[in-house]
């Protein structure tokens, strides 16, 4: 019982201090900072924003 | 330069910014050999899932059905059904896809690729050992814990590889911004090794006595849903839908908000699964609130992918990655306000132990979790290959019949389930003629079962042609932008 309180007490503290600690070095380290860039972050040169990347295969080849 | 060594990278004084900065093709092809694995044998477990999932349906309308052996009776194919699915199929499936995001959005190859194929190799086995034990009669009789005690440390294993090489990935990420899909991914696979541990430590191997072992089942099954598929299915969703339809999404800061008050809220809604059991009030009370605080962070999504979506509703004729994706993440939007009513006690206290519960359930776990699975399966594994799905029809067959299988599940249930429980509150009214009025419902449930094995089938058919790279080459390969359109739009 005394083993499961710790185990249970020590895993909120753990979760919600991993929780605090990742939204302040998030804050620190400025990701909070340019969220309009942020959104773009996944598109590049090569596949720039307004390319489509998925389609069906074409009906061509069945 | 090389990847380091993995004592090298779990190091602290080793510098971490040594990879070289690598082609989006080079980093999709180094996730192959693990996120294949992953998939392949996660498909596997799906048949298999489906294939116990459509029997214990049919054992609740003719319980004479294969009452021959012990091993084939309901208190056993039915967890063995749960538990495949959960782990065999959803949660190795969720961890292909995270793989290949967080390879994606750390933008550097693949690294300690054995790490994952160990972990995979023990995954698997832990989930054989755990399945073929729950057939054997060793269930723990623990809803979402059935594995018995000696497959679980298997499992923890795997787990916890791929929560270290989440951490050395995400160390040696190249600089930039950390997108909203890699936040959920690190939740999802930093949190998940520690909420298992506790829950395995607290009701397998030191079992806790009394209601608190209610409670932490609850916690723990929920916090299945919220804090392991729910931030895979949006990590997912956040990255396939902007990619496919080349938009930004609409509300970046929304993303972000939607992630913390997820984060902030979810575990607690676990107790709201033991309204009126033996538990002091205001731990009910407070998950109760708790739920009712997760519209913020669904709503966030909902208005998001609505938003990023309008005006491109069009793409759904186009892209098999969307349809599934955007299914999975409407499906999102309903099943959580259906699960948050359900926390509200006045309407728990009707559907509670009737077949609403199991409806809600596959909504989650199918209408959401595995749609968006299969949509990102799509986008993902042509890249891995190097080939084009063979055949369109084919996964227009998969869609239907999965939508419409999920569909019919969830709607006969849902009425079901209310009637039962109208039923229930009936004191004219015997327990065994309550039962009745779900059957017919039941019936429906059953039949959808066929259509969903049916589109796994299908599903499974197009992986083994794409690995094998069967039939004829397709002429410019479809999925992968051609060179000259490129140049065509940088321009």
């Amino acid at each position: 019982m005394t083993a499961g309180v710790i185990l249970l007490v020590g895993g909120l503290v753990f979760l919600s201090g991993s929780a605090l600690a990742a939204f302040y070095w998030s804050v620190k380290t400025g990701q909070l900072n340019n969220l309009a860039e942020g959104a773009k972050s996944i598109f590049d040169e090569d596949e720039p924003v307004g390319v489509s990347t998925d389609k069906f295969p074409s009906k061509t080849r069945s | 330069m090389k990847s380091p060594s993995f004592l090298a990278s779990i190091n602290p004084s080793t510098q971490p910014d040594t990879l070289d900065s690598v082609e989006r093709a080079q980093i999709d092809a180094s996730t192959r050999l693990p996120v294949l694995l992953f998939f392949g044998s996660a498909i596997f477990w799906l048949l298999v899932g489906s294939l116990l999932g459509l029997i214990s349906a049919w054992k609740m309308t003719h319980p004479g059905l294969l009452d021959g052996a012990s091993w084939l009776t309901f208190g056993r194919l039915r967890p063995a059904h749960l538990n495949t699915v959960i782990y065999g199929w959803a949660s190795a499936a969720g961890i292909g896809v995270g793989i290949w995001l967080m390879a994606r959005l750390c933008r550097v190859a693949l690294m300690h690729t054995k790490l994952l194929v160990t972990a995979a190799i023990f995954w698997n086995l832990g989930v054989l050992v755990g399945t073929l034990g729950i057939i054997a009669g060793d269930s723990r009789s623990i809803e979402w814990l059935e594995f018995p005690g000696y497959s679980t440390p298997i499992l923890f294993v795997a787990y916890a590889f791929i929560g270290v090489w989440t951490i050395i990935m995400f160390r040696y990420r190249r600089p930039g911004h950390v997108y909203v899909s890699q936040w959920y991914l690190l939740a999802a696979f930093l949190w998940f090794p520690w909420l298992y541990a506790t829950a395995n430590i607290l009701l397998i191997w030191q079992p806790i006595q009394g209601s608190a072992q209610a409670a932490v089942n609850w916690w723990y099954a929920h916090n299945v849903l919220g804090l392991w598929f729910t931030p895979i299915g949006l990590a997912s969703a956040y990255y396939m839908i902007p990619k496919v339809i080349g938009r930004p999404i609409h509300s970046y800061y929304l993303s972000i908000l939607g992630f913390w008050s997820l984060a902030l809220f979810y575990s607690w809604n676990g107790m709201h699964h033991l309204i009126g059991g033996p538990f002091p009030a205001w731990m009910v009370s407070a998950s109760v609130v708790a739920s009712i605080m997760m519209f913020i962070p669904v709503i966030t999504v909902a208005i998001n992918h609505h938003m990023t979506m309008r005006g491109h509703f069009g793409a759904l004729k186009w892209s098999p990655t969307l349809r599934f994706t955007v299914f999975g993440a409407m499906t999102y939007t309903l099943v959580s306000l259906q699960g948050s009513m359900m926390a509200i006690p006045s309407w728990n206290t009707l559907v509670h132990f009737t077949d609403h519960t199991p409806g809600h359930a596959h909504l989650g776990l199918y209408g959401f979790f595995t749609m968006i699975l299969f949509g990102a399966m799509y986008y993902i594994i042509p890249r891995l290959v190097g080939w084009e799905w063979p055949s369109a029809t084919m996964i227009r067959w998969h869609f239907w019949l999965a939508a419409i299988g999920i569909g019919m599940m969830v709607v006969s249930l849902t009425i079901g389930g209310i009637l039962q429980g109208l039923a229930f509150y009936d004191p004219a009214v015997s327990f065994r003629s309550s039962l009745d009025y779900a059957t017919p419902f039941r019936i429906v449930r059953g039949i959808s079962g066929f259509l969903l094995l049916g589109a796994h089938l299908v599903f499974a058919v197009l992986f083994i042609q794409m690995v094998l790279k069967l039939g004829a080459p397709k002429e410019g390969p479809a999925l992968f932008a051609k060179p000259e359109s490129k140049e065509a739009v940088a321009v």
